[in-house]
């Protein structure tokens, strides 16, 4: 009975606070790892039509 | 209850009433019955539709053509299937719901979370756009800095330049005026304020040329102290722009600024 889910679930979920504050916490690394994805995915997209890919022909 | 039996008196102009089914308590005198008008019912509301409708066991309840076969509900009604709907955990009868119920209420907060997270990230994303629409831009910034070179300007002269829509006085100090400002007593002042707190280099004064009494662009190497005067009302200050003597409250403005090398001044 007692496995991960009630583990998790009187430790986070039950308290609005822990809620709230794994909501917080969450949220950083949620944004840290989106931007950095979405600016990845971005750029590999654009690939060879960005400035820093093509600075090289024009810089010395 | 005060029953007003002289009222009807007053009734008398009315050649009709209506009734309102209430008998009276008591007749007080024989009063000629007055013709009653029916008035026909005309229901407009549910509850008055529903008074007309038949009450009661209306049907035919027995006799050679009445079946006697009742219909139930539970024997030929197909109800939907609703356990695609439903959590694994509860869809066997026997299961007893409080054993999984923490694992329930997490998954249910656990897309709940999900769901404000994502809104925490959007509503930030919008707060530091509007947020950052307020800062300068970069060709603003790239106006508000003021280059100067120092060896142009020779020892015992103010200058001025135009910064930022202001005046902008650059002073480059005689020793002795240094060690004038740097000798004068705080407490006596009336903004206090040393000349080492005011000056990044002894030799190199900046200020804004606005007086602090109300805005007039100061004389320099005049007044009292040798340093600006205002003419509009007669503020002193010195060779630091400290306010010495004259209406104006505070000393005159230090705006930031930095040497990049020894002989550029960059204010801004």
């Amino acid at each position: 009975m007692a496995g991960l889910p009630s583990t998790i679930y009187n430790t986070v979920f039950k308290r609005t606070s822990t809620f709230a504050l794994a909501c917080v916490c969450a949220t950083f690394f949620f944004e840290r790892t989106f931007d950095l994805g979405s600016e990845y995915l971005f750029e590999k997209v654009n690939e060879g039509k960005l400035w820093k890919h093509i600075k090289h022909n024009y810089e010395k | 209850m005060w029953k007003p039996t002289k009222v009807q008196s007053y009734l008398k102009a009315a050649n009709q009433v209506v009734s309102n089914n209430i008998a009276p308590l008591k007749p007080n005198a024989v009063i000629a019955p007055k013709p009653v008008t029916l008035i026909p019912q005309n229901p407009q509301c549910s509850f008055a539709l529903s008074q007309l409708l038949p009450d009661g066991n209306v049907r035919i309840s027995s006799g050679p053509a009445v079946s006697t076969q009742v219909r139930w509900a539970h024997t030929d009604i197909n109800v939907p299937d609703w356990s695609h709907y439903r959590r694994d955990p509860v869809k066997a009868p026997t299961a007893k719901s409080t054993d999984s119920e923490e694992g329930r209420k997490s998954f249910t907060y656990l897309i709940a979370g999900a769901g404000t997270v994502t809104a925490a990230y959007a509503a930030k994303a919008v707060v530091g756009q509007f947020v950052s629409s307020m800062s300068a831009s970069a060709d603003v910034l790239a106006l508000a800095k003021i280059e100067i070179k120092l060896g142009e300007i020779p020892e015992g002269k103010s200058v001025t330049f135009k910064w930022r829509g202001k005046p902008l006085f650059i002073r480059h100090r005689t020793a002795e005026e240094i060690a004038t400002e740097q000798g004068v007593n705080v407490s006596s002042l009336r903004d206090p304020q040393h000349d080492n707190d005011r000056v990044k280099k002894p030799e190199w004064l900046v200020i804004l040329g606005v007086c602090t009494h109300l805005g007039c662009v100061p004389i320099a190497n005049a007044g009292d102290f040798g340093g600006y005067y205002c003419p509009c009302h007669g503020s002193h200050y010195d060779a630091s722009g400290r306010i010495r003597k004259g209406p104006a409250p505070l000393n005159l403005e230090v705006p930031y600024y930095e040497f990049p090398d020894d002989t550029t001044l960059v204010v801004g």
